[in-house]
């Protein structure tokens, strides 16, 4: 069964990886990135983005030094710019186990050029993520209350918070990605093993490689592991966004307490995440010369994906403000109404613009296809992106239920410096992958290569 | 299938397994060893190793030995003193010619809290904000600790032998040059020192001055009564008020007894009972303002003439009110609403004896004639309004200050003792206090700070606050009382008293010898005893004391006003008008380095650090101004700028400036906090005058405002009828919201056994002035954060008054609803806190534990209400080590990174049970009284066991007022609210329109 549509769609499709390379010249492509020196436009991108690392590094000392009165969060907007980073990067975290996860288990071969990369960008951008909830708490020190320790006096945490539940989905979702990311460099890690010429590599390649030497019986047991945590990265994909929704949709905020928030969110994640893989992709494989392995067919294809998720998210803004008035709550009509036309209206036509209207220039097949075009646009996604979150946190917070105590948030020049600081921290992380790991998955490629497969050719003569 | 054919040809690797050999078997099954070795597991050994080095670690760094600090024990215990327990003792607060009652609370002899003395006819159990502020003036880190002599550091000594030489020269020439300025006071003992004083210097001056007083009140009943006396309302008598610009609920004095009366006046059980109506007519907008069932709003200059108009009027209705009026049409400014007063003359005119008709301090004294003349004619007085001898008593007098200025200015004075107050800072810019200072050879200033005055002095004595000091005062009723002191001077000060009576005498001698000598002669009999019961009660029930009798002196009258005609009658046109009024935080000044009432959002405009030119929507239109915008307001040859504020409801072409603020030299707190409006005050238009230009500086001054929103948007927030509607729908405050059946998504927990709490706040008794939220803060430790936090919206206040205004934009209704923690039983915080940080309690409070906030502000986010307040900064960090002193042992100082809010004062919750665990009873209801509730004026506030149907608040709730606010959201808030009912005229109802001018 799923033989036939693997022909079939292989009779459409023009072949994944171009340029007909062979084995070899896969592993001396991929790996000649990592054995050379670095272009050195490598160099001047992580001396920028390790800047502002380290001066995220900086803010974060600072701000548990001073408080987190140093952003502009006041009552009522208690939550602000470090809620929507850390919403906005766990979002970008969801592309690369859906690329790897979901899209293998449906077998969607073509993954295979962007998997990797894609995992790698999850695991930093989760990393980031992680960050804030952490550091946006009042007593850092503290922090440790939130997990479920024993302790002398039987204090536990309060199961019902979805604070609580957030930790669990994030720590949970990091986990898995991260075992899964690391079964999958295992085989590539073995490759740069045997081919590292100092001692030094050898040893460190050796011990991250975990002994692997490409037997059968270490090949059955690889697939078998990486298909279990597929299977259990799958749910993870859905879940973690869910549950992070629930930070908002269990209150009872008017603008956050609402059901379409979990699969809204999860849409909105995936759109993110590949909007941002794509803007990383694009820049990737221009600087490294990969335009056989991420062809503009495996762009086109996250581009298809961009487009449909754009179209759930802008039905569940749609749908909100339709149920905002339907329900005839007059609070949550408010919210709406206040949103799209309140003082935080610019922030939500930007949204809008950015991540209904712009995404619609996919329809064509031309501008689907264009380099220039899905870059631009995929920058405007990730924008738009972020403001879909700073449109829900803040604008909702900032006008709730008693007028009295209504408020503008204004940021301050640390709010701005965590956001960029956040930046470098996942673009250092991002460039020391580039530059240590192999951005492709070798060993997948190269089971998608027609020679890979002896008998493709005997079958189509059959059928 | 075997998947192994599928391979074809079989490669082989090595020998060994072209062998299949065992050697190659064991390897194929140990590549992928099922388990992790056994070896690997951390052995007891080990364990303990890695143990210990840690240990050692920690001890390395923990190695640091802590400071020494000595702590002296009570070897022999002050016999009053229980560590841990509050005493409170009874004092009296000195104010103007005012006297209010106190009770103080003190710990281990550091006095922390004031409430008002229940049986002091002044406060009766209530504080205002100033009373409950002072106390932080006490703790003030930048009050003078030293004698001063040109600016050098001086010894109290060196002052006492400075001035016995003085007073060697000026005995001989009968005090010729001498003066003292003091302020306003009605102290036995101080009147006997004056008299003392006068006997000694015959031609020696004692001049009273306050910026801001009754002056113009007693001068006005003196013209119409031809006595020194002042007045006494009754509010809670009065079924019809007529306040004509006053503001007699919050900066008149007496307010607290007055707004008790007013409460008193207007409380309704059920639809069945009545309540008092308030007409009022002002130029800003004021607290009164807000509580009126009819306002009208007018500059203040025309109302004399809607005085004498009214008089008119109830003349016409056939009400004699003596003839007192000059032949002129009084009407003739458009702006007075001739059915308004028409309306009005007949409401009074129907509650003949049951009425009162007040006008506000700034008023001239013409017009507090007129009222006189009015109540007269209605015959209030002896019913709604009582007049009271003033003994022992100096009034502030503008002209006496006046000629004595002068005199400095022409040589006559050269030795100036300025007993108290701040002229140089609040004197009237025409006088030139200042320059006339620096004529007069040797000036003495008595203050509690290096303040403008002292600056210019050629000698400064430190002042002890009253709670440090002893001296005595008289109330309006003629009640005396002694100011008790609860701690000894911190820093070296000294009172007027002491000063006085070495002024006068000559002699030192201490406050407790000075005060007795008097009280020796006031107190008949057992000295011993009664001077014992005088203390411990805060006051001398003197039989000897009652209302005068007095008739009205028509003829007085009518000479006066013919002699001012334009002080009460003018005809104004477009012309912009200037008024001053007194702060409602700083009061004149003096409370400028108080954070608490600095950080007190105004009633009205709910700014705070700062004082604003207040104008209303159509002259800020007029003027093309927008609030924060700084203008220049030039008035006779002298300019100030100051940042404008639109306040709904003002009165048309007219502006409101806020005296108290510009300070320069009063301390850290209020040094250039807002624009010194006295600048610009003269002694002939002390409140209000016509004659002003603004122009726009094209600046803007960023204000700080604790609300920005002033609409309810047209939610249920505040319920209000109007008493019409109220009789015909009984329910209508619960029926305002309709919802579906609220269900909860878990058990919920029943709270039916033991004591239940919960609270009931009127808001038809609820005034919005401030109290409670400054004897919370005072209670419970609250920090102030500064103008710049304020101005982001982090203030810590536990209970903040929500100001609205409804209605018509230009002359809106305002209503004010106190908002603290509501104590929901299905608390919306307490679910989504990770840590359960926030939880309930068994008698249904939501209690909040800092110790283990980790400050997600989940909380304050899901949270309806929004009265969490967070710790985003360490506000308490620079606390000055005496301000330390001022806080409650009682009550955690929260530090940063934690979420705070109300308690319902679950520490004076705990001290009830404990007492009443020991004396093996149930507590009883009206035992435990909140710290807000406590000060309420109006007993808007209730507290008790909701468990209990025979408690007061329980009793409460169950009245169809009584509502919930946001019960749609299944919340189910302790705190209940009872709607507000407003008494219209039924003949002004639809006229609402044309009286807004």
């Amino acid at each position: 069964m799923s033989a036939s549509i693997e022909k079939k769609t292989a009779e459409f499709e023009q072949p994944l990886i171009a340029g007909n390379p062979s084995f070899d010249s896969v592993t001396n492509s991929i790996c000649n990135i990592i054995e050379n020196k670095p272009p050195r436009l490598w160099y001047i991108a992580i001396s920028v983005a390790g800047s502002f690392a380290l001066m995220f590094f900086g803010l974060i000392a600072y701000l548990i030094w001073e408080g987190t009165g140093i952003w502009g969060l006041q009552v009522p907007v208690a939550w602000g710019w470090a809620i929507v980073n850390f919403v906005f990067w766990v979002g970008i975290g969801h592309a690369g186990t859906l690329i790897s996860a979901i899209l293998f288990l449906l077998r969607q071969r073509w993954r295979t050029s962007i998997n990797r990369f894609a995992e790698a960008m999850t695991i930093m951008a989760v990393i980031v993520a992680g960050i804030f909830p952490a550091i946006h708490v009042g007593r850092v020190w503290a922090l440790h209350w939130v997990f479920p320790l024993p302790n002398q006096m039987g204090l536990w945490p309060n199961f019902r918070s979805p604070l609580l539940w957030d930790f669990f989905a994030v720590g949970t979702y990091f986990s898995c990605s991260f075992m899964f990311w690391y079964v999958g460099l295992i085989p590539d890690l073995a490759t740069l093993r045997d081919r590292a010429k100092s001692k030094i590599k050898k040893i460190i390649f050796g011990i991250f490689a975990v002994g692997w030497r490409g037997g059968n019986r270490q090949w059955r047991h690889y697939e078998v592991a990486y298909l279990l945590l597929a299977g259990i990265s799958t749910p993870l994909v859905l879940s973690v966004h869910s549950v992070v929704s629930t930070d908002f949709a269990v209150s009872i905020v008017p603008g956050w307490h609402t059901t379409i928030f979990p699969p809204y969110f999860v849409a909105g994640a995936i759109f993110s995440g590949f909007a941002m893989v794509l803007t990383l992709a694009i820049i990737a494989r221009k600087i490294y010369g990969l335009e056989n392995f991420i062809t503009v067919n495996h762009l086109e294809k996250m581009n298809k994906i961009m487009l449909v998720t754009s179209m759930i998210v802008g039905y569940a803004y749609s749908c909100e403000f339709f149920i905002a008035w339907y329900g005839g709550n007059e609070y949550e009509g408010f919210a709406f109404l206040n949103r799209a036309f309140g003082p935080y209206a610019w922030a939500y036509w930007i949204m809008i613009t950015c991540n209904v209207v712009v995404p619609q220039l996919f329809w064509f097949k031309k501008l689907r296809r264009s380099i220039p075009v899905m870059f631009i646009a995929s920058i405007f996604i990730n924008i738009g992106m972020w403001f879909e979150r700073f449109v829900i946190v803040v604008s909702s917070l900032a006008a709730d239920f008693l007028p009295s105590s209504w408020d503008y948030f204004s940021p301050t020049i640390f709010d701005i410096g965590f956001l960029l600081g956040s930046f470098g921290l996942f673009f250092t992380l991002f460039l020391l992958f580039l530059r240590f790991l192999p951005m492709i998955a070798m060993s997948e490629v190269k089971g998608v290569l027609p020679q890979a497969d002896p008998h493709h050719h005997d079958k189509t003569e059959h059928n | 299938m075997n998947k192994e054919n599928l391979q074809g040809k079989e490669y082989w690797r090595s020998l060994d397994q072209l062998a299949d050999t065992p050697e190659f078997r064991k390897y194929l099954e140990n590549e992928f060893p099922e388990g992790i070795g056994e070896d690997n597991s951390l052995s007891r050994r080990n364990f303990i190793a890695l143990m210990g080095a840690s240990m050692a670690l920690g001890g390395l760094l923990g190695g640091c030995r802590r400071p020494v600090e000595k702590i002296i024990p009570y070897v022999t215990p002050p016999e009053e003193i229980i560590p841990g327990v509050a005493n409170r003792y009874a004092t009296t607060m000195p104010f103007g010619n005012s006297a209010y009652g106190l009770i103080v609370e003190s710990h281990e002899g550091r006095p922390t809290k004031i409430e008002g003395n229940p049986d002091h006819p002044s406060t009766m159990g209530m504080s205002n904000v100033f009373l409950q502020a002072s106390i932080l003036g006490l703790y003030d880190p930048d009050r003078s600790k030293a004698v001063l002599h040109d600016g050098q550091e001086a010894e109290w000594s060196e002052f006492v032998e400075f001035w016995n030489g003085q007073y060697e020269k000026l005995s001989k020439n009968k005090g010729d040059g001498l003066a003292i300025l003091s302020e306003s006071f009605s102290s036995p003992t101080l009147a006997r020192l004056a008299g003392q004083f006068k006997r000694k210097f015959p031609k020696a001056k004692w001049v009273a001055y306050e910026p801001v007083g009754d002056e113009n009140i007693f001068e006005g009943v003196r013209i119409a009564s031809g006595q020194a006396l002042r007045p006494v309302y009754h509010y809670n008598k009065a079924k019809v008020v007529l306040s004509l610009d006053s503001d007699f609920l919050y900066d008149e004095s007496e307010n607290i007894t007055s707004a008790k009366g007013y409460a008193d006046g207007r409380r309704l059980k059920s639809e069945k009972d009545d309540m008092n109506r308030l007409y009022m007519v002002e130029s800003g907008f004021s607290v009164t303002g807000g509580m009126a069932d009819h306002r009208i709003r007018l500059r203040s200059r025309l109302i004399g003439s809607l005085t004498a108009a009214l008089i008119r009027e109830l003349d016409s209705s056939g009400l004699n009110a003596g003839g007192i009026l000059p032949d002129i049409n009084f009407i003739a400014a458009p702006e007075l609403d001739r059915k308004w007063i028409k309306v009005v003359a007949r409401d009074l005119i129907n509650n003949k004896r049951r009425c009162l008709v007040v006008a506000g301090h700034d008023q001239p004294a013409g017009v507090h004639a007129m009222v006189y003349a009015i109540n007269h004619a209605l015959g209030n007085i002896g019913n709604t309004v009582e007049y009271y001898s003033m003994n022992d008593s100096l009034t502030s007098n503008r002209a006496e200050f006046a000629s004595l200025t002068n005199d400095m200015n022409e040589g006559h004075v050269d030795t100036l003792v300025v007993l108290g107050g701040n002229p140089v800072y609040n004197a009237y810019s025409d006088l030139g206090f200042n320059s006339a200072m620096k004529k007069v050879e040797n000036t003495i200033h008595l203050s509690s700070h290096v303040d403008e005055t002292s600056k210019e002095a050629n000698w400064h004595i430190p002042q002890a606050h009253y709670l440090e000091s002893w001296g005595d005062v008289v109330s309006v009723h003629g009640i005396k009382s002694v100011v008790q002191p609860m701690i000894a001077p911190l820093y070296d000060g000294h009172s007027a008293y002491e000063l006085a009576n070495l002024i006068a005498t000559g002699e030192e001698k201490g406050g407790y010898e000075i005060v007795v000598e008097t009280w020796g002669g006031i107190i008949n009999g057992d000295f011993e005893r009664s001077w014992n019961r005088v203390l411990h009660d805060g006051l001398f029930i003197d039989k000897k004391s009652s209302a005068k009798k007095t008739g009205l002196n028509s003829g007085s009258v009518k000479n006066h006003l013919k002699k001012n005609i334009s002080s009460y009658h003018a005809v104004l046109g477009e012309d912009i008008e200037i008024s001053f009024a007194v702060s409602p935080a700083v009061y004149d000044g003096r409370f400028a380095n108080n954070g608490w009432l600095q950080e007190l959002p105004d009633p009205i405009t709910k700014l705070a650090w700062d004082n604003a030119a207040q104008i209303s929507h159509n002259t800020a239109n007029k003027l093309d101004v927008n609030n924060e915008d700084l203008i220049e307001i030039e008035y006779r040859g002298k300019k100030i700028e100051a940042p404008v504020w639109v306040v709904p409801g003002h009165a048309d072409n007219a502006i409101t400036l806020t005296l108290g603020y510009g300070r320069n030299s009063c301390g850290r707190i209020g040094d250039g906090v807002g624009y010194n409006a006295y600048l610009l005050r003269n002694s002939d238009a002390p409140a209000f005058d016509t004659g002003v230009a603004i122009n726009k500086t094209g600046r803007i001054y960023k204000l700080a405002s604790s609300q920005d929103h002033s609409s309810m948007e047209g939610r249920p927030i505040v319920r209000e009828a109007t008493l019409e509607e109220y009789r015909d729908h009984p329910e209508f405050a619960p029926g305002m919201v309709e919802h579906p059946p609220l269900k909860n998504l878990w058990d919920d927990h029943s709270y039916e056994e033991g004591y239940q709490w919960g609270m009931t706040i009127d808001l038809n008794s609820c005034i919005g002035c401030n109290a409670c939220t400054i004897a919370c803060q005072s209670e419970n430790n609250i920090p102030i954060v500064g103008k710049n936090e304020f101005s982001k919206g982090r203030e810590m206040h536990w209970i903040r008054l929500d100001r609205y205004f409804t209605g018509d934009v230009e002359n809106p209704e305002m209503v004010h609803q106190p908002i603290a923690c509501q104590h929901c039983e299905n608390a919306p915080c307490e679910q989504v806190c990770p840590v359960a940080a926030t939880v309930h309690d068994k008698e249904g409070l939501n209690t909040m534990v800092y110790n283990r906030c980790v400050g997600t502000r989940y909380c304050s986010n899901n949270c309806p209400y929004k009265v969490r307040r967070f710790n985003y900064l360490n506000f308490t960090k620079d606390t000055p080590e005496s301000m330390k002193m001022a806080q409650n042992p009682d009550v955690t100082v929260r530090s940063r990174g934690v979420m705070e809010k109300c308690t319902y004062c679950v520490q004076r919750i705990s001290e009830a049970k404990i007492k009443s665990k020991a004396d093996g009873r149930d507590i009883v209801d009206g035992e435990i009284v909140t710290a807000c509730q406590q000060s309420c004026l109006t007993n808007a506030i209730v507290f008790g066991n909701i468990n209990d149907p025979e408690s007061e608040v329980s009793k409460i709730k169950s009245r169809n007022r009584n509502y919930e606010l946001l019960k749609e959201l299944n919340v189910r808030p302790r705190t209940s609210f009872l709607a507000r009912v407003r008494n219209l005229n039924p003949e002004l109802d639809d006229s609402k329109k044309e009286t807004s001018n």
